[in-house]
């Protein structure tokens, strides 16, 4: 079970996180919603299009200008003020993978802080617990945050990142947080090659087989690319099927740049499965 | 004695499990759901159903096999099957809240005039008061895209089996030629026909539905007796 703002959601629903930057420079949108204004659109048009969350991150995960707390905070505490405001029920999660950030955040209004570094800064879990947040806990390998992978290998890496994703909410729930609030993300790219990122997308069934919540973001990423041979911006087929397989493994929360087909997806995987019936039937059937 | 007819179409549609989430057959559903419960609110000793089948059967019983049509439900083994257009009549009885005795006889599609008249006959000549629910579809070949394709001539033969529906006229339904009926797809004729044999001439008709909103003719029906009191 998932719960989130208070909300209980079963195994079967999944969920569409949006990404929505407030980085000048992150990877795939290149700035897009640096500014208040794009970015409120953006929240508004993903929204409409069904988004259940939006995440909303102060710092793009490549490596890059050195962005302080106190910078981190003028991204995004404000922001995420404004969104509570205007959307009250919407889950809110901030992408940070600092303790001091994820309190300010907390504090306007967020919901789930998505350590996307993997436990880094160990108060960031302390700070959900105290909050009553939602938190992500991510593989990356130990890595140190904002740096590229080199060279990295695991003698298993689902078992590592079962491993360390399980504690890391292990610990969360020791700490406080709602075990149906704790969500472990693979974490694919981070602290990972392609090949790695692969197997993990093969074998994700052996991490929703823990039964604490599994959240994917494979919107676009370099393991996408690479796979096919594309840049970024021709990868949103790779992504939706790394989605579909995903999905049909059990992940619960996806984090996407495209909503609307993303959902689509998710429909479509939960009716094969079948714990979605088809919106309209009729073919063979009047 | 029969002391109330009801007409109702049977595709696996009215199954409401099958339609999706935005049930394409809700209209369709209430107007069967409207004309059982008049026919059971005739206070009925016993409900006997007709439908058509691939071979006539008396006193058929069996579960509604939903999920040899779609659904995740259970899997009902073929021998406890009803078919169609007993299942459909069934889960319409079900949802109805049916508590009076529920005899279902099966009618071979391809059963001949001498058939349905003995079988209507046998009926009528029952003891108590019976309600009798018929089911059977007009004709399947209705336009382009209906599942027999489009065949022009059956607007004719269908016209003619809504108009004996709507006016209570049994002699229109026994005119029907069965294997023109089965050329148009009209998976009603022999059930329709049993009926006309069974209510005898002098009904109060009338139609609650009549649309073909997939390509197939659907009819919902009630007769009753112009004589008969009230129960």
């Amino acid at each position: 079970m998932l719960r989130l703002r208070g909300r209980e959601y079963g195994p079967d629903e999944s969920l569409v996180m949006a990404i929505v930057n407030r980085t000048p420079d992150s990877f795939y949108d290149r700035g897009a919603t640096w500014d208040d204004a794009p970015a409120f659109e953006r929240v508004r048009r993903v929204v409409a299009e069904g988004a259940d969350i939006v995440d909303i991150g102060g710092i793009k995960a490549a490596p890059g200008a050195e962005i302080d707390a106190d910078e981190e905070k003028r991204r995004v505490v404000d922001f995420v003020a404004a969104v509570r405001e205007e959307f009250p029920d919407l889950v809110i999660s901030v992408d940070t993978w600092r303790a001091s950030v994820g309190r300010a955040v907390c504090e306007a209004g967020a919901d789930l802080l998505n350590d996307a570094w993997g436990g880094h800064d160990p108060g960031l879990a302390e700070v959900a617990a105290e909050y009553g947040a939602a938190l992500v806990c991510t593989h990356t390998g130990g890595v140190t945050p904002r740096t590229r992978p080199h060279r990295v290998h695991y003698d298993d890496v689902v078992r590592d990142a079962i491993d360390a994703t399980v504690a890391l909410a292990e610990r969360a729930v020791a700490l406080g947080v709602d075990p149906a609030s704790a969500i472990i993300d693979p974490a694919h790219d981070f602290g990972k090659n392609t090949w790695h990122s692969l197997e993990l997308t093969r074998r994700l069934d052996e991490m929703t087989a823990t039964g604490w919540p599994v959240l994917v973001s494979l919107s676009n990423k370099d393991f996408v690319g690479e796979t096919l041979g594309l840049p970024v911006g021709e990868r949103l087929t790779g992504t939706l099927a790394a989605t579909a397989v995903c999905a049909w493994h059990g992940a619960q929360i996806h984090r996407v740049h495209e909503v609307a087909r993303t959902r689509q997806v998710l429909d479509m995987v939960a009716s094969i499965r079948g714990v979605r019936p088809p919106a309209r039937t009729v073919r063979g059937l009047a | 004695m029969i002391v109330a007819t009801a007409v109702c179409p049977h595709p696996p549609l009215l199954l409401r499990e099958l339609t999706g989430s935005r049930d394409a057959a809700a209209d369709l559903r209430a107007a069967c759901e409207k004309a059982v419960a008049e026919l059971l609110a005739a206070d009925p000793d016993t409900v006997v159903v007709v439908g058509g089948a691939d071979t006539s059967a008396e006193d058929v019983r069996g579960r509604v096999p939903v999920r040899s049509f779609g659904g995740t439900g259970e899997r009902v083994p073929p021998r406890e099957a009803l078919p169609l257009s007993l299942a459909v009549a069934r889960r319409l009885l079900d949802s109805a809240g049916c508590r009076a005795p529920v005899e279902m006889t099966a009618v071979a599609w391809d059963a001949g005039a001498e058939e349905t008249a003995a079988l209507g006959r046998r009926i009528a000549a029952r003891p108590g008061r019976v309600a009798l629910l018929v089911m059977g579809d007009g004709g399947a070949c209705r336009g382009e895209k209906a599942p027999g394709h489009l065949d022009e001539r059956t607007f004719e033969v269908d016209g003619a089996v809504r108009t004996a529906l709507e006016t209570g006229d049994p002699a229109a339904l026994t005119g029907l030629d069965p294997d023109l009926a089965a050329e148009l797809l009209i998976a009603g004729r022999a059930a329709f026909q049993v009926m006309a044999h069974a209510a005898g001439p002098g009904q109060r008709a009338r139609l609650l539905y009549d649309d073909d909103p997939f390509g197939v003719l659907y009819l919902v029906a009630l007769w009753r007796p112009g004589h008969t009191p009230e129960a």
